[in-house]
């Protein structure tokens, strides 16, 4: 994974501070994020010890760890949370964040997220065939799901074909610069 | 909130809703969308599909910037101000919660709270005035979810109910209907963050139930209502919305369902597409058929299968069609 630099944490961890409200410092531990959190499974670290990792500048370890990239945003931790903490604002940030200096630990995610991106950069539109077909060859597991494909066709429940947005060029600018 | 409920039936009453179907309901969700469009038209609610819609950018977007999520989401608003609608139907869950954040946004009677809220409102309009839409204008966008949607038009559902109901009794569709013992699931995204979609309990919420009951069918209590399923990591981490779904199922199972009434699209895919795998997976045995709540409340009111598009279903309900 690419580290970040003392500077950058830094940054990272004031803008977390300053901006999402209210401030991280009012978390007292409880674990009422955590005990909600459908993947704490999962999570190398829990959401807890992601805001108390924050807390310490400890940015490098969270960008390390599996947790903020597979927080599917469901942000129960957020609406439970007694002190009223954005925990998922807060991962989502981390996320982006991570995205942007591109040390996104999770690869296959990343892949998802850049060829989802891509298809709705050349045609404004999702498109689920070219999608699976493109995930499902950086994956290598080109079988991946052929029994739910199988079954798709089957039922005719896809349109095989894309469909094009009319005013693309400008939508296109616009996704590219965030690849 | 009272007056924008009232200006919201206004609008209603001069049919003045745009839809906004989204990539899933275009494609593997073609049954919400039929059965929506069928039960919209057959309650008489004028809607026009947003002209030249975009992805809304969902998860992958929203999950690499946030500009990039707002700006695809809005351009979408705009097209639909383009077309004089400022209110805005998204049946797709994400899609909802996608659009209603660039709503917040964007409108113009929305104030930043702080300088990084300020910097990122100002990108977002500077990027869509460069895409040639008119951001001067006054901008005041309100984006309905599904359930909300019907809990504003409950009156006409059960006008309309009561009018049909002693011609279709003896249905085939109706004999379904009498054999389902259902759940209601919302989802995790509905109905969160609880600050910005208020209108509904994001513990328990009822919404789905209340609409439901007024076409007389009855839904058990169910401890999973908002809990989540797993969402598009289906297409990364598997087994992780194997084991989340599977969760929800078994959860119906313990509550004496034999069906789940949904909501969004991801859900339904999830539990019916993916309740195959997730058989193969626990060598278990569920057999447990997912509705979108637009097929159930269109089969209610008299619509056949074929117009709610039941033959799609991959998990198919225990009768004949």
């Amino acid at each position: 994974m690419r580290k970040i630099n003392n500077n950058l944490s830094d940054k990272i961890r004031d803008e977390i501070i300053n901006f999402i409200e209210p401030d991280i410092y009012y978390c007292y531990q409880c674990g009422r994020c955590t005990a909600g959190c459908p993947l704490a499974n999962v999570y190398e670290y829990q959401p807890n010890q992601i805001i108390r990792l924050v807390q310490a500048n400890e940015i490098n370890s969270i960008f390390d760890s599996n947790s903020i990239y597979l927080c599917l945003s469901c942000e129960i931790c957020s609406s439970r949370c007694p002190q009223g903490i954005d925990i998922a604002a807060i991962m989502s940030y981390l996320r982006i964040k991570s995205w942007e200096n591109r040390s996104f630990k999770e690869k296959l995610i990343a892949e998802f997220y850049k060829a989802f991106l891509k298809i709705i950069g050349i045609f404004g539109r999702s498109y689920e065939p070219g999608l699976i077909l493109n995930l499902n060859l950086v994956s290598g597991k080109f079988f991946n799901d052929m029994d739910l494909a199988l079954n798709i066709l089957r039922k005719r429940k896809i349109k095989l074909f894309p469909e094009f947005v009319k005013d693309r060029k400008k939508l296109s600018r616009v996704v590219k610069k965030y690849l | 909130m009272k007056k924008e409920m009232e200006k919201f039936q206004e609008d209603i009453q001069l049919g003045k809703i745009a839809y906004f179907p989204g990539c899933s309901l275009n494609s593997t969700a073609m049954d919400f969308n039929v059965s929506l469009k069928n039960l919209l038209k057959f309650l008489n609610v004028e809607f026009e599909e947003i002209d030249d819609w975009n992805c809304c950018g969902t998860t992958p977007a929203h999950n690499v910037s946030e500009e990039l999520s707002i700006i695809l989401s809005a351009r979408n608003l705009l097209l639909a101000k383009k077309m004089d609608y400022e209110n805005i139907l998204c049946p797709c869950v994400s899609c909802y919660c996608r659009l209603l954040i660039a709503s917040k946004v964007i409108n113009s009677n929305i104030e930043p709270e702080n300088k990084m809220q300020e910097s990122k409102r100002n990108l977002v309009l500077e990027e869509l005035k460069n895409m040639g839409f008119d951001i001067n204008q006054k901008l005041d966008f309100r984006v309905y979810s599904i359930v909300q949607f019907l809990l504003l038009i409950k009156e006409k559902i059960r006008n309309k109910y009561i009018e049909v109901k002693d011609e279709i009794n003896n249905s085939r569709e109706i004999m379904l209907l009498k054999s389902l013992k259902p759940v209601c699931y919302y989802g995790c995204v509905l109905l969160r963050p609880g600050y910005v979609t208020k209108f509904d309990n994001i513990e328990n919420p009822t919404s789905m139930e209340n609409v439901l009951k007024e076409v007389g069918i009855k839904s058990l209590n169910f401890s999973f209502k908002t809990e989540c399923c797993g969402a598009i990591l289906s297409l990364t981490n598997k087994n992780i919305v194997i084991e989340l779904s599977e969760k929800i199922l078994n959860a119906a199972q313990d509550s004496g369902a034999n069906c789940i009434i949904v909501c969004c699209p991801l859900c339904q895919q999830n539990l019916d597409l993916r309740q195959s795998q997730i058989n193969k997976y626990y060598k278990s045995n569920y057999k447990i058929p997912v509705f979108y709540i637009s097929q159930i409340l269109g089969l209610a009111l008299g619509l056949s299968f074929k117009n709610t598009m039941i033959d799609k279903l991959f998990v198919k309900p225990d009768i004949r069609i």
